[in-house]
């Protein structure tokens, strides 16, 4: 196949949705996936058994839907979409995961944002923080430095492999 | 659920997976013949689905078949999703969403099982 495809100096252009933006998107999209199922599951089956938990788990999924698609478009308005929809994911996993935890009886069922979404391995915690991350890395006052194609801007991503094996 | 044919897909998740992350150290895209180890997976899971409606139809149902169903079409839907991108993103990123979709797959089938011993 076709090998070096990309030669890693150059410098890319500043999109949320290309590189490792795509494997951001990829898991917004697997978490939007699986609220929304979720939140379906609990809103049609057994709305009555927890109100307030199933409530934000519908609210969680809409954040995951929303955050999932301005990230994939990655334009001006949807990248402003994106820093609003992440943040609300923080606050929400944050408060509802503290909740959760002083206040079990108002969670009886479980959200995705429970205990700080260790239901999840923990990635709903971890997945706002990459997502701001990730949207500030991108932002557009920093593409104004590297979008001369001049050969000395060698932005190279630093990012770590994680190896296996 | 027969566990030795979930066990299996788990098996082949993983080691997909792991092939996905050597080629994310190795700084590679996405190869075809992984997106065939992808197939085979999506087959395994057909075959599961198989199992599953004859196992129903012969009166050993879940407790919970909807839940159960919605996943298994769920895991149906990732590893495509996953090649999909391989296409469209000719770099090392394309590696570490074939290994997150993989090991996805993987947890679905696990939950699979919970929900089927429920």
């Amino acid at each position: 196949m076709s090998a070096p495809a990309a030669p890693d100096g150059t410098p890319r252009p500043r999109r949320t949705n290309t590189g490792f933006g795509r494997v951001l998107v990829a898991v917004y999209g697997i978490f939007a996936l699986a609220a929304t199922a979720r939140a379906a599951v609990q809103l049609l089956r057994d709305w009555h058994e927890a109100p307030l938990a199933y409530a934000l788990s519908a609210l969680a999924a809409a954040v995951y839907v929303v955050a999932t698609i301005a990230l994939a478009r990655g334009g001006a308005v949807a990248r402003r979409v994106a820093w609003v929809a992440v943040g609300v994911e923080l606050v929400g996993v944050l408060a509802v995961g503290a909740f959760s935890l002083a206040d079990a009886e108002a969670f009886p069922r479980a959200t995705v944002w429970s205990g700080f979404g260790h239901g999840y391995g923990y990635v709903p915690l971890v997945l706002p923080f990459v997502g701001l991350w990730w949207l500030w890395r991108t932002r557009p006052g920093a593409a104004s430095q590297d979008d001369t194609p001049s050969t000395t801007s060698t932005r190279t991503t630093t990012d770590a492999p994680e190896d296996a094996a | 659920m027969v566990l030795p044919l979930l066990l299996l897909v788990v098996a082949a998740c993983v080691a997909l997976a792991g092939w996905a992350l050597v080629f994310v150290a190795r700084d590679r895209a996405v190869i075809l013949r992984q997106l065939w180890g992808a197939a085979v997976i999506e087959g395994l899971i057909l075959v599961q689905a198989v199992v599953l409606g004859v196992l129903g139809a012969t009166g050993t149902a879940p407790s919970d078949p909807v839940l159960l169903w919605g996943y298994l079409v769920t895991a149906l839907f990732i590893l495509p999703v996953a090649a999909l991108w391989a296409f469209a993103e000719r770099s090392r990123w394309s590696s570490v969403v074939l290994a997150v979709a993989a090991l996805t797959v993987a947890f679905l089938e696990w939950r699979l099982w919970q929900i089927w011993n429920a």
